[in-house]
């Protein structure tokens, strides 16, 4: 069975037009993600690893080519329905975890539920993916800051997977971690993905690359290898 | 919703920025409100003073003219303009149904018992027909006699003057002893003659000691239903055909002049308080200007997450609306407060102030209060709103 890929990247460029000059960011990048893999995106500084994870986030739309995130082509969408998007299909994990420090972890976790149901929700759903992370039951109603940060990067995986998304963005999810704590995050990652959770991931790290099952190497805006 | 909890919680842990922000909405509020409740109880208070004025249309002699009037006139008049009878009898007629009742005024000494002191008080002229017409008593009768009078009820109260009481007019009593057959209720301040601090004779009694056979004054009591500002312009279209002779004042275009002139007084007032509320409405804005950059990497997260713009900016107009609203309440509540405080030390009675008109400076206070909170907010919130998730995610 041919199934649909998840993402689908065709000639993208991205140019930013500086003062200075126009500067390539992006310089005719294609490639696919079909849906349970789980690759690794590697790549000096200033190579385009996060302008290439701002566009496959929908954070940012490309200067010329196409970019398909499950069939949708998002070169023309609007804001509101680039939002709905990310909201719906995309999960992010970031280096520096980003929990909402007015919020409690079962708020933090449940509010992209939140966002797509716009009404309260049944915070029982936020217990059980927060478990699935193997977070302690008694941290739940403590605050972002009062967790160490291998517990706030759980919060931070159960918030991204709350809404079942197509694919989890990683901007170098361990970066911010001890290596015992980044593995044990890693291998909830690879749990993630076994069971069926497209995952992407930005990261310096050649051990934590070493989690995913294809790596794509970026240089000068072009995929190398 | 998640939104209106973040914005509560921000504020609470912002708790001394947040109440100082609030705190220029609740002096706004109270500047305005409590300015309003003064200017409302001031023209309350004035109404109730010029209540007895009622519709009534004065007639005096044109005083800029110097022609066609009378000369003279009976002694102590203070003025040399007059009306004569036959210039009443043209008035009179013109404003036929509506009664037309001439006044005459002058000012003696007079002498309030044996061994009391000599004091000097205006004494008017009213036929005894129509003096019913135009004032009230509080104790007595009225006099028919021409030697009764009434006297004002300061006046009775100030010399210790009963019904009953003796008054002698005049040098050693020259011009006569009256008796006093009746106490005048107050009238307060009123346009056609002020009787507190004077006595009332009848006209012949004051034509025969004062040598009159004019008069100073013409108060036309204008009847229900009729409108005082036409008797007004009948009797200038008769007695002011060619030349100016007589000036007509309409009482109740005079009160509403008045009143006018307090609305304008209280509205400046109140500007002036409106002033501290755009001050309290900087202050709000700046805050929230504070708070937008605050968290701009946060509004870069939410954005990034999934959350639309008007989500962010409600966020923050539900911040601007909590200051507001909670400020301009107990600004509200504050302002009835000052209200109560300024009436008692200004007006020396605080009757007016529980009053629906009085309400309405409160409520226009309020609502200003949060129209100003939510207005500082819109900018702050729509700047969040439309951030780059991007370049917010990057900010530090």
């Amino acid at each position: 069975m041919n199934e649909q890929p998840v993402m689908v990247f065709k000639d993208v460029v991205k140019v930013y037009p500086l003062p200075a000059g126009d500067v390539t960011a992006l310089d005719g990048v294609s490639f696919r993600v079909d849906r349970g893999e789980f690759i690794s995106i590697m790549g000096p500084s200033g190579s385009g690893k996060s302008t290439l994870l701002n566009l496959m986030g929908c954070l940012d739309t490309p200067t010329s080519g196409d970019i398909f995130i499950s069939g949708t082509r998002i070169g023309d969408m609007s804001d509101t329905e680039l939002t709905n998007l990310r909201r719906d299909r995309i999960g992010f994990i970031f280096q520096y975890f980003n929990l909402f420090p007015l919020l409690n972890i079962i708020e933090n976790v449940t509010f992209p539920m939140m966002l797509k149901s716009q009404k309260a929700v049944d915070p029982e759903k936020g217990r059980e993916v927060l478990r699935s992370v193997q977070l302690d039951d008694k941290l739940f109603s403590h605050t972002p800051t009062e967790l160490s940060g291998g517990q706030q990067q759980r919060v931070a995986v159960a918030r991204s997977l709350i809404n079942n998304p197509d694919i989890l963005l990683c901007d170098e999810p361990t970066g911010n971690l001890d290596s015992k704590t980044g593995d044990g995050i890693m291998d909830l990652m690879t749990e993630l993905n076994r069971k069926g959770t497209t995952i992407i991931m930005v990261t310096h790290d050649a051990h934590i690359a070493e989690y995913s099952r294809r790596t794509v190497r970026i240089a000068d805006g072009r995929i190398v290898a | 919703m998640i939104f209106w909890e973040i914005a509560k919680r921000n504020l609470r842990i912002h708790l001394l920025r947040s109440t100082l922000a609030m705190l220029g909405i609740v002096i706004g509020v109270v500047a305005i409100a409590s300015m309003g409740i003064l200017g409302n109880s001031l023209v309350l208070s004035v109404s109730d003073s010029l209540h007895t004025v009622g519709d009534s249309v004065i007639v005096s002699p044109y005083a800029g003219g110097g022609s066609g009037f009378g000369q003279g006139g009976g002694g102590g008049g203070s003025t040399s303009l007059k009306i004569t009878d036959q210039q009443f009898q043209q008035i009179k007629r013109a404003v036929a149904p509506n009664i037309a009742i001439p006044v005459l005024q002058t000012a003696d000494i007079m002498k309030l018992g044996v061994g009391s002191d000599t004091i000097v008080a205006p004494i008017y002229g009213i036929n005894p027909d129509d003096v019913d017409k135009l004032l009230n008593l509080k104790a007595g009768s009225y006099s028919r006699s021409e030697s009764g009078c009434l006297v004002g009820s300061k006046f009775a109260d100030d010399h210790n003057v009963q019904v009953g009481s003796r008054i002698s007019i005049g040098t050693d009593g020259d011009k006569g002893t009256l008796r006093v057959t009746g106490i005048i209720e107050e009238r307060g301040i009123s346009f056609d003659i002020s009787t507190d601090s004077a006595i009332v004779v009848t006209q012949n009694w004051f034509d025969t000691t004062y040598n009159r056979n004019d008069y100073d004054t013409v108060v036309v009591k204008v009847n229900q239903g009729v409108d005082s500002a036409v008797v007004k312009t009948t009797i200038e279209k008769q007695m002011n055909k060619r030349d100016k002779v007589v000036s007509v004042m309409d009482s109740k275009a005079t009160l509403a002049t008045i009143f006018s002139a307090f609305g304008a007084v209280t509205t400046f007032v109140s500007a002036i308080g409106g002033i501290s509320m755009i001050v309290a409405g900087v202050s709000i804005f700046n805050i929230m200007m504070m708070s937008v950059t605050e968290r701009i990497k946060e509004i870069g997260i939410m954005r990034s997450i999934g959350t639309q713009k008007r989500e962010v900016m409600s966020m923050f107009m539900y911040e601007a609306a909590i200051l507001g609203i909670v400020g301009s309440v107990i600004g509200g509540v504050l302002s009835l407060i000052a209200g109560y405080a300024i009436s008692a030390l200004l007006l020396k009675t605080t009757k007016y102030l529980f009053v629906w008109s009085s309400a309405t400076p409160i409520i226009e206070g309020v609502c200003f209060g949060i129209v100003i909170s939510l207005a500082c907010g819109i900018y702050p919130a729509w700047k969040a709103a439309n951030l780059s998730p991007i370049e917010a995610m990057r900010h530090e």
